[in-house]
């Protein structure tokens, strides 16, 4: 029981990354290597400030996801938007999108790296303490309370508003056939921008949970994350929302499970592994549909 | 010369190495297969002729063939596997192959030297033999860019379905630039640790893909001699600038964020599109019209020479 609370709360934290992460990819077709460095730096901001003002909880939370947020959108602009904008064909701008991804990744990472010297970073300085609650033998902290409710909340929030709303209907329009959606009336750039902001406030959100969670960052998380999110998505499926909070789930049930049975060193080797298998076996993934793309 | 050379060994050594790992990235990305597996295959061939060398007695050389087949190998498994996936998917899957191999190497107990690696494997290898070995390769390489089967792989890349009805075989020839990539990569492994005596599971990760990839993007996807320059510049600018050493991560996330919307073909598209432009501004200006039809005159030259020249030159847009 208390491995299955365990694997809630992983999966939450693991579910904000890859929501924002899965947005982005399935509507504006941006998938974005610079996610797990907006995660780790958004949450090194709000640590920066904490390091002079003393603050609580929401208002560390704030900053870290206005951070992700204008960083996200920041880099749709100045760089993936100009890439789409300079490029002939779909292939090589996704190329070029995922290369772009990963320079913009470096610029906050080696930020963050240098400021702290590689070291680990928290939020020593905050007046949130965690408290633990004992129930039928089960150790909960108000933190992982928190982080679950967070995460499950906008996990459905989101899949409700993609589908029902009619910003969503756009967006998911756009994924269909950008040129199509243009045609209609759907304002792609400023759809893509928003977007991207709202998948970095995800990434914000979770990066500051996280270390509110596990107490301490590193300079190296947003990369693994950045992979097991992708892991999740394939899981899942592309396009499919209930997939991504499905494979958030089944990716953090498995890591805890190989720490139960102590196998800790293995366990990158699950997300790994587990792209492996669901690209040979059901490329689509569980929910998702064959993509059908016309030249 | 010999003065200057002495002095610079190191960083001569290093660009080298750094060549061999990013030609084994970039040969796939010229066929359009958008695999990162020739890391992984580093770490495949170093370990293996670490391993050989330290524990089984075995000499440089077998040791360093054992290590490039074995990569090469491995490396035409993942491929005959995952051949078929397209873009990003693919990408991933060898990112992730990469990633196993030091979950692996981390986990592999006594053999592998877990987390800290396998040290005081230094071989008989000298520069002159990596440059040697590095000639072989480009050598082949140079090869594969020019004639019949430098425009087999550009419509291969360019156009999978156009160059099946042409005749050629796709995938085979898809499974067989893992086989490629997966030598270069396990040659480059194994040269490299057994040049420096040690090789660690942390060397094999996401960063060194990074690197080879910044490599390839700021010298050009599309020709050795691309990888060539872009070895030479992530090499040397640390040595030249002091700064950019303080600074190295920051300014080449620049550099290849800068490249990836602006310069998608590298400094040797850049420099082969100025050239083919003086060029065929030299030959038309005589006769034409000084200011209106220069451009236009640029444009359907008749006697427009290499013809790979000028595919490479349009399929600017690839990387």
């Amino acid at each position: 029981m208390q491995e299955l609370l365990n694997t809630l709360t992983l999966g939450s934290i693991y579910l904000l990354f890859a929501l924002g992460m899965a947005l982005a990819w399935s509507t504006i077709g941006i998938l974005n290597f610079a996610h797990g460095a907006i995660f780790v730096f958004s949450a090194f901001s709000a640590h920066f400030v904490s390091e002079y003002v003393a603050m609580p909880m929401p208002m560390l939370i704030l900053i870290s996801v206005l951070v992700g947020a204008t960083l996200s959108a920041l880099t749709q602009w100045l760089a993936f938007e100009q890439i789409l904008k300079r490029s002939t064909n779909h292939r090589s701008a996704e190329l070029r999108v995922l290369i772009g991804g990963i320079g913009v990744a470096a610029i906050p990472i080696a930020i963050v790296d240098r400021a702290t010297a590689s070291a680990p970073f928290g939020f020593a300085n905050s007046t949130y303490k965690s408290e633990v609650y004992e129930f039928m033998g089960l150790r909960m902290t108000n933190t992982s309370l928190i982080v679950i409710i967070a995460g499950v909340g906008i996990a459905v929030a989101l899949t409700l508003w993609l589908r029902a709303s009619r910003q969503g209907l756009g967006l998911r329009a756009i994924g269909v056939d950008s040129e199509t959606a243009s045609l209609m009336g759907v304002n792609r750039t400023v759809m893509a921008i928003g977007t991207m902001a709202i998948a970095g406030g995800l990434a914000g959100l979770a990066g500051a949970l996280q270390v509110f969670q596990l107490q301490a960052m590193g300079v190296a998380t947003g990369d693994q994350l950045l992979i097991k999110a992708f892991a999740m998505i394939v899981l899942g499926g592309l396009g499919s929302m209930a997939g991504v909070i499905l494979g958030a789930f089944v990716l953090a049930g498995a890591e805890t499970l190989i720490f139960a049975v102590d196998l800790g060193t293995w366990v990158d080797a699950v997300s790994f592994g587990l792209i492996f298998i669901v690209l040979l076996v059901r490329p689509q993934g569980i929910f998702g549909r064959q993509e059908v793309r016309r030249t | 010369m010999i003065a200057w050379y002495t002095s610079n060994a190191v960083v001569v050594q290093a660009t080298m190495t750094t060549l061999l790992l990013a030609l084994s990235i970039q040969l796939p990305l010229r066929m359009g297969v958008f695999s990162f597996a020739g890391v992984g295959c580093f770490g495949i061939g170093g370990y293996t002729a670490a391993i050989l060398y330290t524990k089984f007695d075995v000499g440089t050389w077998p040791a360093v063939v054992l290590g490039t087949l074995l990569a090469g190998i491995l490396c035409y498994l993942l491929g005959l596997v995952i051949h078929r996936l397209s873009g990003l998917y693919l990408g991933m899957a060898t990112v992730a192959f990469t990633l196993i191999v030091a979950v692996v190497a981390t986990n592999g107990g006594s053999l592998t030297g877990g987390a800290s690696g396998i040290f005081g494997a230094l071989g008989g290898i000298n520069n002159l033999h990596v440059f040697l070995l590095l000639a072989l390769v480009i050598a082949g390489l140079a090869i594969s860019e020019y004639g019949r089967f430098g425009r087999k792989i550009d419509s291969v890349r360019e156009d999978p379905e156009l160059a099946a009805a042409l005749g050629i075989n796709v995938s085979r020839h898809r499974k067989l630039v893992f086989l490629a990539s997966g030598l270069i990569g396990g040659l480059a492994g194994a040269v490299t640790t057994l040049l420096r005596s040690t090789i660690t599971p942390a060397e094999i990760n996401f960063h060194m893909v990074v690197m080879a990839l910044t490599v390839i993007i700021i010298g050009g996807s599309s020709s050795w001699l691309g990888a060539l320059i872009g070895a030479v510049i992530i090499t040397w600018l640390p040595t030249l600038l002091s700064f950019v050493a303080e600074w190295e991560s920051i300014i080449y996330g620049f550099i290849v964020a800068l490249a990836a919307v602006f310069l998608p073909s590298g400094v040797l598209g850049l420099a082969k599109g100025l050239i083919h432009r003086w060029r065929s501004r030299r030959r038309s200006t005589p006769p034409a019209p000084p200011s209106s039809n220069v451009e236009k005159a640029s444009d359907d030259e008749p006697s427009s020479p290499e013809p790979e020249h000028s595919l490479a030159s349009t399929q600017g847009g690839t990387l």
